[in-house]
């Protein structure tokens, strides 16, 4: 009897210092991110996960954009970078290859978790040679972004603006929507012979400047018109040279002269502001500024799809993942973190937000619930995704940063009509394929 | 006399040991914070390094690369066409509201109004004219409308940019240099001034004539002080453009900045700090030697 | 000569009127547009005061709305912890201030007064530091405060400048050379030491000097912005000025909360205003004695 009782009693006591050892000490992971938009989501989804797993604690930092990739690279330098942090495509590979990232695989493995449920193929995006740098989080896409009451004023309608056509030749009827919505000083419209180019008021279509991506610039111009950066997601064997691509640039900057496409004086600090002093009628955004859009700037706003050019309507879509870093003290718990990150159910909570697409179906649903109770239509963004070819990717490699350097300087020189398309573009994709050597 | 000679000699020594407590703080953040940055800045001048990986011995091609970079001597240029739109603007602005001060007003309204903005960080300054040079939603812009002239880029145009960034240093620090000008005005002995007039020199000719030479001292310091200065001229520019439109303002810190702490070449920036140093080295000793022609008066 | 005198003013009235409007008018700019709400920022640019002014701007930067309405308002879900910001730099400024006049005053008494081997040759070595340009040192110290272990600290945005500027030293050491001697003679027959003259009879006459010095000191480091965003990135350590500049990209991507970032620029310049207008006399004073040697 005695042995019994010394048995019930070291199995309690072993099983008390199993729960004990299970509730470790409490750790702190350190996240980050970059849309302060987002950040009221995905504190939500902190608030979730530590009612999920008490020991830990997500603590949530944000940086701007600007500031966002320094101040992470500071961290890295100086041991102190957060655990895990939002990762983008055009950086993954950097960091990878300086060995800042911890690859997911056996972790994923181990816990089994089904990356193939991820809309769009995003979860193959953020592998490369058989390791795994993210779990895939959300998506988005770009639309045209308008004021609707521009619209009415010149007699168009949210279906027109949903149906417009493009070709690199005369612009088709996406020329003539940008060119009706230009107002010059005198209250003329674009399309009137005597338009005044040089004392614009409203832009027709106001646009970013543009980098190597030009995903919401460029991109749906030069990608409708059967052009591709590369010749895989993987390849590096960029053709900012090809004739269809210059063709495309052509065609802006000929608008630009126009008066019809805002110059870049006007968007140096972003087109949004531009958009939102109603000195354009219309621009191009992603899916993650809906939020800000349908709020903020105190007039009704519609969103539409791309124009369709001579193959159709293209879309970059992009993703965001998050990363663990080599650096953190508390890997195992990061994984915990990022593996929620990546479920199915952090992507609802998220979804009920209205900011962003979440990678899973179920998300994308609450999303579009949450957006459609604020009485937003955001269909065109939804359905560039879910239409079969609509969509495409950006090049998924190396020198990321240094080819957005070089194409920056290009496109400076070319909207500022200090060079042609053809010369700076020429020039610029030499530079970019010397980096490959 | 031997008795004088070793009591002088306990007091040197002893004078070592006192001097040296005196000194003891100020040298020690000198050699850490002056000597031993610099010496190393040259010996990681000569290596590739990024931080994260072991520093590898290069030579001096980090020298070779700058030298043959056009970006870099794009940024030189542009920080001399800073320092050509700052001192000569900012020189002549801070003469006349000395003028001002010394002439109008004796009270101190004029000197603390002309004063608030030399208290405000350069970079809330520059926030506060980004605000106001924005090409689509700020007020210049507006004004600009307003008197039916077309839109001027302001920081978004290549060739206004520059001098925009001038004005905003200008706009910062020319109270406060028009005070050191204004005590510089009040050195001048009045009797100097009186006999002047009684001689029949009007307002112009007493400026020229006889305040501006007794200014010289004063001017010089302000002069060395701004030029030196202006050559480093950062935080302006981060804020306000961003090294833009293109590259029309990406001045030599913009540029060193970029390749320190966005890409991490260590070596190769701390190569271009030290070619910025000599280049000052130059400048300052120029300057010194300008400085006491000046200080015959 | 009263005639002539009043001959040369209009034209230096209007220029002082034009300059002064100039210096002037961004302030009420800032105030003007710290009370308009987001929306009205972009409509009516060019209106000289909003037509519903607002107090949320406010609310947003010092946190005492929540991220969510903050966003919904227009601006970042983020509350910039000014408050917070102001504090840190008020605390680095002023221990840097304090610590740095006194070890250079020590240092300039040395160098002025006591006599010891190789005194002119350091002070030379001391003085050439003034040359070095400013980012020559930043990288080499932005190492070796890491190797430190000392980022994101307030001693590592203190340390480059806490214990010593050249230009302190230089200042200080003039100053030091213009006392009259004979003091510092009697007060060495009454019997008293190298260190008890320092501080007895030395410090207190050079009152002037030392605010002027702690003035510019302070404003200096004030300004810093390069060096403390390198260092402290961490919202605990945050000055004012890189938090600023982090605000300014904060914001929901491509538009900068300007209500926002406007209002915080006035919380910022409040309490210099207040110093100013307390010591304006005194800090005018301590410039023209930098400028009249």
């Amino acid at each position: 009897m005695i042995r019994t009782c010394i048995a019930k009693l070291s199995l309690a006591a072993s099983l008390l210092l199993l729960a004990t050892g299970l509730m470790a000490d409490p750790v702190t992971i350190k996240y980050i991110l970059w849309d302060s938009a987002q950040q009221p989501a995905y504190q939500a989804v902190a608030d979730a996960f530590h009612k999920a797993n008490p020991n830990i604690t997500i603590e949530i930092g944000q940086l701007g954009w600007n500031d966002y990739w320094t101040g992470l690279q500071t961290g890295l330098v100086s041991g102190e970078a957060p655990d895990v942090f939002t990762d983008h495509l055009a950086m993954v590979n950097d960091f990878a290859s300086k060995g800042q990232l911890v690859d997911l695989t056996p972790y994923v493995t181990k816990d089994k978790v089904d990356t193939t449920k991820y809309l769009n193929g995003l979860g193959d995006l953020w592998t490369k040679n058989g390791k795994r740098w993210g779990l895939p989080k959300d998506w988005d896409t770009i639309a045209i972004v308008y004021n609707k009451d521009m619209l009415k004023e010149v007699g168009y309608t949210e279906a027109d603006a949903n149906n417009l056509k493009w070709n690199p030749t005369d612009g088709g009827t996406f020329e003539k929507f940008i060119a009706k919505l230009s107002v010059d000083k005198n209250g003329k419209n674009g399309l009137d012979p005597a338009f005044d180019a040089k004392n614009v008021v409203r832009y027709g279509l106001a646009l970013d400047h543009s980098d190597d991506r030009g995903q919401a610039q460029w991109s749906p111009f030069a990608v409708s018109n059967g052009w591709m950066y590369t010749s895989g997601t993987f390849k590096a064997d960029y053709k900012y040279d090809d004739p269809k691509f210059i063709a495309a640039i052509d065609w802006m900057v000929k608008v630009s002269k126009k008066g019809w496409l805002a110059d870049y004086a006007s968007t140096q600090n972003g087109p949004a502001a531009v958009f939102a002093a109603k000195k354009s009628a219309a621009i191009f955004e992603g899916s993650w500024m809906i939020g800000y859009y349908s709020t903020s700037v105190g007039f009704p706003v519609g969103f539409a799809r791309l124009p369709a050019g001579p193959v159709g309507v293209k879309s970059m879509i992009n993703g965001l993942a998050d990363s663990i870093t080599t650096s953190s003290k508390h890997k195992d718990e990061a994984w915990q973190w990022v593996k929620f990150l990546g479920s199915e159910e952090a992507q609802k909570i998220v979804g009920t937000f209205g900011v962003v697409f979440p990678a899973y179906q179920a998300g994308v649903n609450n999303a579009l619930a949450a957006y459609k109770a604020k009485g937003v239509n955001v269909s065109a963004y939804t359905d560039e995704s879910l239409t079969k070819g609509e969509t495409f990717l950006y090049p998924v490699v190396d020198n990321g940063v240094k080819t957005q350097e070089i194409l920056k300087k290009a496109f400076d020189a070319v909207f500022t009509y200090k060079a042609t398309p053809k010369e700076a573009f020429t020039a610029a994709n030499k530079q970019v394929l010397a980096l490959f050597k | 006399m031997s008795g004088a000679a070793a009591t002088r000699r306990r007091r040197n020594v002893k004078e070592l040991f006192v001097g040296l407590g005196f000194l003891l703080p100020s040298l020690f953040g000198f050699l850490l914070f002056f000597a031993y940055p610099t010496v190393r800045g040259l010996f990681i001048s000569f290596t590739d390094w990024d931080l994260l990986t072991p520093a590898k011995f290069i030579g001096i091609d980090n020298y070779t690369a700058l030298f043959a970079d056009s970006a870099y001597w794009n940024s030189l240029w542009v920080t001399v066409q800073y320092v050509f739109w700052n001192i000569p603007a900012q020189t002549v602005l801070a003469l006349a509201i000395a003028m001002m001060m010394n002439k109008l007003t004796k009270t101190g309204f004029l000197k603390g109004a002309f004063l608030i903005p030399w208290l405000i960080p350069n970079v809330i300054v520059a926030m506060l004219w980004l605000w106001l040079l924005d090409p689509s939603v700020g007020y210049l812009d507006e004004v600009v409308k307003a008197m039916g002239l077309p839109p001027l880029g302001f920081l978004a145009n290549a060739d206004t940019a520059m001098p925009l960034v001038a004005w905003i240093n200008i706009w910062k620090w020319m109270g406060y240099n028009a005070l050191i000008l204004y005590a510089g005005l009040q050195g001048i002995p009045k009797e100097i001034n009186e006999a002047a007039v009684i001689d029949g020199a009007n307002g112009w000719k007493e400026f020229t004539k006889i305040t501006l030479p007794m200014l010289r001292p004063v001017l010089a310091f302000i002069l060395v002080t701004t030029i030196i200065g202006s050559f480093q001229i950062y935080d302006t520019v981060a804020i306000a453009t961003r090294g833009g439109p293109v590259d029309a303002t990406w001045v030599m810190n913009f540029y060193l900045f970029k390749y320190a702490f966005q890409e991490y070449h260590m070596g190769y920036a701390t190569a271009g700090s030290m070619v910025l140093f000599a280049l000052l080295f130059v400048v300052g000793l120029v300057q010194m030697r300008m400085m006491r022609a000046g200080e015959a008066d | 000569m009263g005639k002539k005198a009043a001959d040369r003013h209009p034209i230096l009235w209007l220029g002082a009127i034009v300059l002064l409007f100039l210096t002037l008018f961004p302030f009420a700019w800032v105030v003007r547009t710290s009370v308009t709400p987001h929306d009205q920022i972009f409509s009516a640019p060019g209106a000289l005061w909003p037509a519903e002014a607002t107090w949320t701007n406010y609310g947003r930067v010092l946190g005492l709305i929540t991220g969510a309405d903050a966003v919904k308002l227009g601006g970042s879900g983020q509350k910039i912890e000014f408050v917070r910001a102001l504090c840190n730099s008020i605390i680095v400024c002023t221990v840097i201030t304090a610590v740095q006049t006194l070890a250079c005053a020590m240092a300039a008494y040395a160098f002025a007064r006591l006599r010891f081997w190789g005194r002119n040759g350091l002070f030379l070595i001391y003085l050439s530091a003034l040359m070095v340009p400013g980012i020559v040192m930043i990288i080499p110290n932005f190492i070796l405060v890491k190797e430190a272990g000392l980022l994101n600290t307030f001693l590592g945005i203190m340390a480059p400048t806490l214990l010593m500027t050249p230009f302190a030293v230089f200042f200080l050491r003039q100053f030091f050379l213009s006392i009259n001697k004979e003091l510092e003679e009697a007060a060495f027959l009454d019997g008293a030491g190298k260190v008890r003259t320092f501080v007895q009879l030395i410090l207190p006459i050079s009152q002037t000097a030392l605010a002027t010095l702690a003035l510019s000191t302070f404003i200096a480091g004030w300004n810093d912005y390069l060096w403390p965003l390198l260092v402290g990135k961490d919202p605990d350590v945050r000055l004012l000025n890189v938090a600023m500049g982090i605000f300014r990209s904060q914001t929901p991507q491509g538009v900068p909360d300007w209500g926002g970032l406007m209002a915080g620029t006035l919380i910022s310049i409040v309490p210099l205003i207040i110093l100013f207008a307390l010591f304006g006399k005194k800090i005018v004073n301590s410039i023209s004695f930098s400028g009249f040697r």
